[in-house]
């Protein structure tokens, strides 16, 4: 335990020495804040846009304030996506390829604790910077439109959150199987896409699957509900928990791939 | 002699060629092994399986403390051929973070890295980032964090092939204070440090072991008499030499022609000091130098590896 406190803690000097603890935060609150202003101001901006006849008037139905913040959901679930994947997708490949990872597995280190630090130090970046992007939105949602309860939006954030540490845990997973980080965060993306899809356009086959997140975290926030969540949660539960004992395995049959 | 460490039919293929082709050998407690061979012997791949970061195709290895079901990493300092840091770390962060990782105390580690950072003799740049040292340093510094648990077996991949000349006397100076401490394995090109270091050789070639066991005995048992001259390089000196290469006589093993001179290995060195030292006076060969001694480890290695 002590030694997995010690790479844990490892991970997050990493996090604020490369910048990414500022980056990865300020990419998440520029997007939530955007989405509240951007459709309170939308109609405005398009009137100043000038090159429409004198006279014409808008008719824009406006959103309620859950609209709004599903509407913000709906940009993390594609740049946030992004953002996750792109922070985590060496985590492992880089430090097998540049071979400080056989620096550290030949000391008596857990490849389990390994492959779990970082995950952990993943899943805290990608929570505390969505859980700050979403507050955001949740603030200006607040002040420009009308008051959304603690509840939905506590609800909506865990279930997205989740959403969110599932894609990382599978960038941690590839980032084990491939050599190449860029080709780690391309699977993980792609299969995260396949598995949105398919439970969107499956509903009843892929009840269970871990795709359905996004949409739940967008139900919760506009129905205070969202069915079939617990099914969903813990499938995803499993299925990084898999994720995390096929990476410790790959590691443990191949600590390094330097010298090769 | 009680062994540490046993090796025994330890093989790996990669793709169907064997860089290491079963292999037997020990290494006794407190001994200190230089593994040594051309590139490609097999040396680095043969370190690698003895630490765990690959795993062998077949055989086993067996450490005399390790009991069912330990960790044998506990045991095992390693610094690889190349070591790899994380560069926005600092030194002394790197070693108290190994220290760490192998079960220390912070304060343990603490007192521990200093303590290595002056021994390895870096202790000025042990605040700085490591990606800002050289590769000596960096040389230094992998050896520090291998010796930070205090392992009973110290294994080091070239560990003085990337310092400078003064870099390497200090390191091996270091090394052999170690060796009085733990058993070591190191891998070399240097013949002249596994002489100067160790108790024992295991010299490899295309992943078999050609030659294994006590140095002294080694030398002892392959030791023969050479024959070095030099001469002036004249042609009158040089027309002796080419001519003397064409009638050789009985007690020359092998003979080589070195720039102005002649390099025997002889079976009988009373027979070739007579008749030589004869010939050069009679022939009045301007001669620089004239050695009888004994073949060096080299030799040995030339003829090990070679063919
Ligand atoms: N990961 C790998 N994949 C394929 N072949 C490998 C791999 N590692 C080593 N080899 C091959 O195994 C053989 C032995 O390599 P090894 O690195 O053990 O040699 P070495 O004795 O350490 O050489 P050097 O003195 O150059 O360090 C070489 O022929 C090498 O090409
Ligand atoms: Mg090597």
């Amino acid at each position: 335990m002590t030694q997995w406190f010690v790479l844990y803690c490892r991970e997050w000097l990493e996090l604020v020495r490369s910048y990414k603890l500022i980056w990865v935060p300020i990419v998440f609150i520029l997007l939530g804040a955007s989405q509240p202003i951007t459709t309170y101001f939308l109609p405005e901006i398009l009137a100043s846009a000038g090159n429409l006849p004198e006279g014409t008037t808008f008719e824009f139905p406006v959103p309620t304030a859950v609209e709004v913040l599903a509407q913000t959901l709906g940009q993390f679930g594609t740049l946030g996506v992004l953002v996750v994947a792109l922070s985590s997708m060496g985590a492992i490949s880089g430090e097998r390829v540049s071979g400080t990872a056989s620096m550290i597995l030949v000391k008596p280190v857990s490849y389990g604790a390994f492959v779990t630090s970082k995950w952990a130090a993943m899943l805290t970046l990608s929570t505390i910077s969505f859980a700050m992007g979403y507050g955001a939105a949740w603030y200006y949602t607040m002040a420009l439109f009308e008051a959304v309860g603690w509840r939905e939006v506590g609800g909506s954030l865990l279930l997205f959150a989740l959403w969110l540490g599932f894609v990382g845990t599978l960038t941690i997973l590839f980032s084990s199987l491939l050599r190449s980080a860029a080709a780690a965060a391309f699977s993980a993306l792609a299969v995260s896409v396949l598995l949105s899809l398919s439970a969107s356009m499956l509903p009843n086959a892929f009840a269970w699957s871990p795709g359905n997140l996004s949409k739940l975290a967008a139900s919760f926030v506009m129905n205070h509900t969202a069915e079939g969540l617990w099914l969903v949660v813990l499938v995803t539960f499993c299925a990084m928990a898999a994720a995390l004992t096929a990476s410790a395995a790959v590691l443990r049959k191949r600590p390094s791939l330097d010298a090769a | 002699m009680n062994h540490l460490l046993k090796v025994e039919g330890l093989a790996k293929s990669f793709a169907g060629s064997k860089a290491v082709d079963g292999i037997h050998f020990t290494i006794g407690e407190g001994r200190c092994m230089a593994l040594l061979g051309p590139n490609g012997a097999g040396k680095t791949t043969t370190i690698r399986m003895i630490t765990g970061l690959l795993e062998p195709t077949s055989g086993s290895i067996s450490f005399r403390y390790q009991e069912p079901g330990m960790d044998r990493r506990k045991l095992i300092g390693y610094l690889p051929q190349i070591p790899a840091f994380y560069g926005w770390m600092s030194g002394k962060e790197f070693l108290v973070y190994a220290g760490r990782l192998c079960g220390m105390s912070a304060r343990a580690a603490e007192a521990s890295s200093k303590e290595l950072l002056e021994r390895v003799g870096i202790a000025d740049a042990g605040k700085r980032r490591i990606g800002g040292y050289s590769g000596g340093m960096k040389q230094r510094l992998g050896l520090a964090q291998a010796l930070i648990h205090k392992p009973k077996l110290l294994v080091l991949d070239e560990p003085v092939s990337a310092l400078d000349p003064i870099g390497r006397r200090e390191v091996m100076a270091l090394l052999s204070e170690l060796k009085r401490e733990t058993t070591v394995l190191f891998s070399t090109h240097v013949l002249h440090d596994a002489e100067e270091l160790c108790d024992d050789v295991l010299i490899m070639r295309e992943g078999r072991i050609a030659i294994h066991g006590a140095i002294d005995e080694i030398r002892a048992s392959n030791r023969q008499p050479v024959l070095l001259l030099e001469t002036e390089g004249d042609e009158r000196s040089q027309g002796w030499v080419e001519e003397w290469m064409r009638h050789q006589p009985a007690f020359v093993q092998t003979a080589e022609v070195t720039g102005s001179g002649l390099r025997l290995v002889v079976n009988d060195v009373g027979a070739a000091r007579r008749m030589l030292l004869a010939q050069l006076a009679e022939a009045d060969v301007r001669v620089t130098k004239l050695e009888f001694g004994h073949t060096s480890l080299e030799d040995l290695f030339i003829k090990a590896v070679a063919r």
